[in-house]
C-alpha cells in the first residue's frame, strides 16, 4: 500500500508541478477553449436564445478540458510513454501500473483544474452568465464522480489504445466532435431524444453535464434527462464499471507484452 | 521548376501516407468524415433547442454552410501545427528532409497541399447531408471554384505561417494551429453574423482574408450573403478584398518562412529533440 502511494505520488508529481512552472502554457490551455467558448456564447446570441443557453456553453467548455485531459493525458499515454521509452522504466519499476495510471490521473485532473478555474472566471466575466447553485453539495458531489468516472473511462483506454498502436491517435480525434456532439457538450442532451440520450449516457460527460446543468441553472429543468440523484447514482455505476475494466485491460495488455513481445516496439 | 514539383508531389504523396495508411481508404473516409459531420450535428442540435426545429431558414443555412467550410480551414490549420514537430521529433526526418536536394518550402507547400485535398471530401459529404435539411443551395460553380482556389491559397499561407513558428518553438505547434482556427472561427463570421462580435473584433476581422472568404462561400453556395454586415459589400469588391488581403497574408508568410528558416540554421533548432 505504502508503495502504491508513493508511486501515485511520483507519477502524479510531474503533472502538478507541470501545470504551474510554465506559464505560457496556461495562456494557451485557457485561451484555446475560450475562443471555442465564445463562438459558441455568440451563436446562442445569435439565435436569441435564453441567457441560461450561454451557461450551458461555459460548463461544458469547462467539462471538455477534462474530456480532452482524460484523453490526450490518460488514454493515449501509456502509447506515448512508449514512443518516448519511458513505459519500459514503468513496467520494471516495483509499483503497479495501477499507481502509475491513479497518479497521472490526480495529477492531470490537478493540472486541468488549475485552468479550468481560469476558464469559469473568464468566461463568466465576459459573457456575464449568472449561475444560482441550488444545491452546493450535490453538486460538488456530482462533480467530483463525473471527474472520477471520466478518468476511470481513461485508464480503461490507455491499456486499450497501447494495444491497438498507431491508431491511439485517431481514435483521441475520433472522441472529440462526435463525443461533444452526443454529450450535449452545449445543449440539453434531452433534445436527442430518449433513446439517443440513453445510449449517450454511457459517456460519464453526458450524465454529468445534464445533472450539473439542472443544479446551476434551475430554469434548464424541463430540459432535464433525469433527476440529478438518479445521474449520481448512474455514474457511480459507471465509475465502478470502468475501474473494473481498466483493471482486466491491464492485464490483458501485459499477457499480451509477454506472449507477443510487441508493447514496447516503437512506431507500431 | 521541376524539381519543385516533384518535391510539392511528395510532399502529398507523404502527407496522405501519414495521415491514411493506417488503414483502408474506406475506413479512412469514414474517420475523416466523422469529425466535421459531429460538429455540424453538434451546431444543429444547438439550432435546434432553440428554435425546435431544424428545418430551413437563412440563419440555419448560414450556420450550416460556414461550418461546413469552416472544417477544411480547421483541418488544414491544426494538423499544420504540427507537421515541423512530428517530423523533426517523432519521426525524426526533418534534417535528411532539409539537407536532400529538394526545397524544404515545397515540401511543405505540398504536404499543405494534401491535408486541404482531404478535408475536400468531408466537404462534399457535409454539403449533400444539406440537401435534407434542406439548405436552400444555389450554387454559382464559377465563384465557388475561385472561392476554393483562392482559399486554398489563404489555407497554404496560414499553414507556413505555422509552419514557420514551429522551426523554433519546441512545443505549442497543435496550440498555435488551434488558435490560428479558433481565431477565424470566432472572428470571420462562421457561423453567427459578424455584427454580433463587438466593434473592435468587428473592425479587427475585416482584415482577415477568411471573412472575405466565408463571405464568398455563402454567396457562391447560397447564391446570397445573409451576414448583414458583409451584404454592404458588393461581390466584386468582396473579390478585390480577399485578393489584397490573400497577397499579404502570402507575402508574410513567405518573408516569415525565410526568417525563420535563416533563424533555425543559425541557433540549430533543426535537429531539436525534446522527446515531446
Amino acid at each position: 500500500m505504502r508503495n502504491f502511494l508513493r508511486a501515485v505520488k511520483g507519477r502524479a508529481y510531474p503533472r502538478v508541478v507541470g501545470a504551474l512552472r510554465e506559464p505560457s502554457w496556461m495562456f494557451w490551455d485557457t485561451f484555446l477553449p475560450l475562443l471555442s467558448i465564445s463562438a459558441y456564447v455568440f451563436v446562442y446570441r445569435a439565435l436569441h436564445a435564453p441567457k441560461e443557453f450561454e451557461g450551458f456553453v461555459i460548463i461544458g467548455g469547462i467539462m471538455t478540458a477534462y474530456w480532452l485531459s482524460v484523453l490526450w493525458g490518460m488514454a493515449s499515454q501509456f502509447y506515448w510513454e512508449k514512443e518516448t521509452g519511458n513505459l519500459q522504466q514503468y513496467l520494471i519499476a516495483p509499483a503497479s501500473l495501477e499507481s502509475i495510471l491513479a497518479g497521472m490521473a490526480l495529477g492531470g485532473m490537478f493540472a486541468t483544474t488549475v485552468r479550468v478555474i481560469a476558464i469559469l472566471i473568464l468566461g463568466t466575466l465576459i459573457f456575464q452568465v449568472e449561475m444560482a447553485v441550488s444545491n452546493p453539495l450535490l453538486l460538488l458531489l456530482i462533480f467530483l464522480i463525473t471527474l472520477f468516472a471520466l478518468y476511470s473511462l481513461g485508464m480503461m483506454f490507455a491499456s486499450l489504445f497501447l494495444l491497438w498502436g498507431r491508431e491511439a491517435w485517431v481514435m483521441n480525434n475520433l472522441f472529440q466532435e462526435p463525443i461533444y456532439f452526443l454529450s450535449g457538450q452545449n445543449f440539453p442532451v434531452k433534445a436527442l431524444g430518449p433513446i439517443v440520450a440513453a445510449i449517450a449516457s454511457i459517456i460519464p460527460l453526458t450524465l454529468g453535464l445534464d445533472a450539473m446543468r439542472q443544479l446551476i441553472f434551475p430554469q434548464s429543468l424541463p430540459w432535464a434527462l433525469m433527476s440529478p440523484w438518479l445521474e449520481l447514482i448512474f455514474l457511480s455505476l459507471l465509475s465502478v464499471v470502468f475501474l473494473i475494466l481498466a483493471m482486466i485491460f491491464l492485464k490483458k495488455m501485459e499477457w499480451v507484452g509477454k506472449t507477443k513481445g510487441t508493447i514496447l516496439t516503437r512506431w507500431l | 521548376m521541376h524539381s519543385l514539383l516533384q518535391t510539392f508531389k511528395v510532399g502529398m504523396w507523404l502527407d496522405y501516407e501519414i495521415e491514411a495508411n493506417w488503414t483502408t481508404p474506406l475506413i479512412f473516409f469514414v474517420y475523416n468524415i466523422a469529425k466535421p459531420v459531429g460538429a455540424s450535428l453538434l451546431l444543429l442540435a444547438m439550432y435546434y433547442v432553440v428554435t425546435g426545429s431544424i428545418m430551413g431558414t437563412d440563419a440555419l443555412a448560414f450556420l450550416y454552410v460556414g461550418n461546413a467550410f469552416y472544417m477544411v480551414l480547421s483541418g488544414v490549420m491544426m494538423e499544420l501545427g504540427w507537421v515541423v514537430q512530428e517530423d523533426r521529433e517523432h519521426y525524426q526526418t526533418l534534417k535528411y528532409i532539409y539537407i536532400s536536394p529538394s526545397s524544404y518550402y515545397s515540401y511543405l507547400i505540398g504536404r499543405a497541399a494534401m491535408r486541404f485535398f482531404l478535408q475536400i471530401f468531408p466537404l462534399i459529404f457535409l454539403l449533400l447531408i444539406g440537401i435534407i435539411i434542406p439548405v436552400p443551395y444555389r450554387i454559382n460553380a464559377i465563384l465557388l471554384i475561385f472561392t476554393l482556389l483562392i482559399g486554398w491559397l489563404f489555407m497554404i499561407s496560414a499553414g507556413m505561417v505555422l509552419n514557420s513558428v514551429t522551426l523554433l518553438t519546441a512545443r505549442y505547434g497543435g496550440a498555435i494551429g488551434e488558435s490560428f482556427a479558433g481565431l477565424f472561427y470566432l472572428l470571420s463570421g462562421v457561423v453567427f453574423p459578424m455584427s454580433i462580435l463587438p466593434w473592435y473584433l468587428r473592425n479587427f476581422a475585416l482584415f482577415l482574408p477568411s471573412t472575405y472568404w466565408f463571405s464568398l462561400v455563402r454567396r457562391s453556395v447560397l447564391g446570397k450573403e445573409v451576414d448583414p454586415l458583409l451584404s454592404q459589400i458588393p461581390l466584386q469588391t468582396c473579390i478585390i478584398l480577399i485578393l489584397i488581403t490573400t497577397v499579404m497574408f502570402f507575402t508574410i508568410s513567405l518573408a516569415l518562412y525565410f526568417l525563420m528558416n535563416h533563424l533555425a540554421r543559425k541557433r540549430g533548432t533543426l535537429e531539436m529533440i525534446t522527446t515531446y
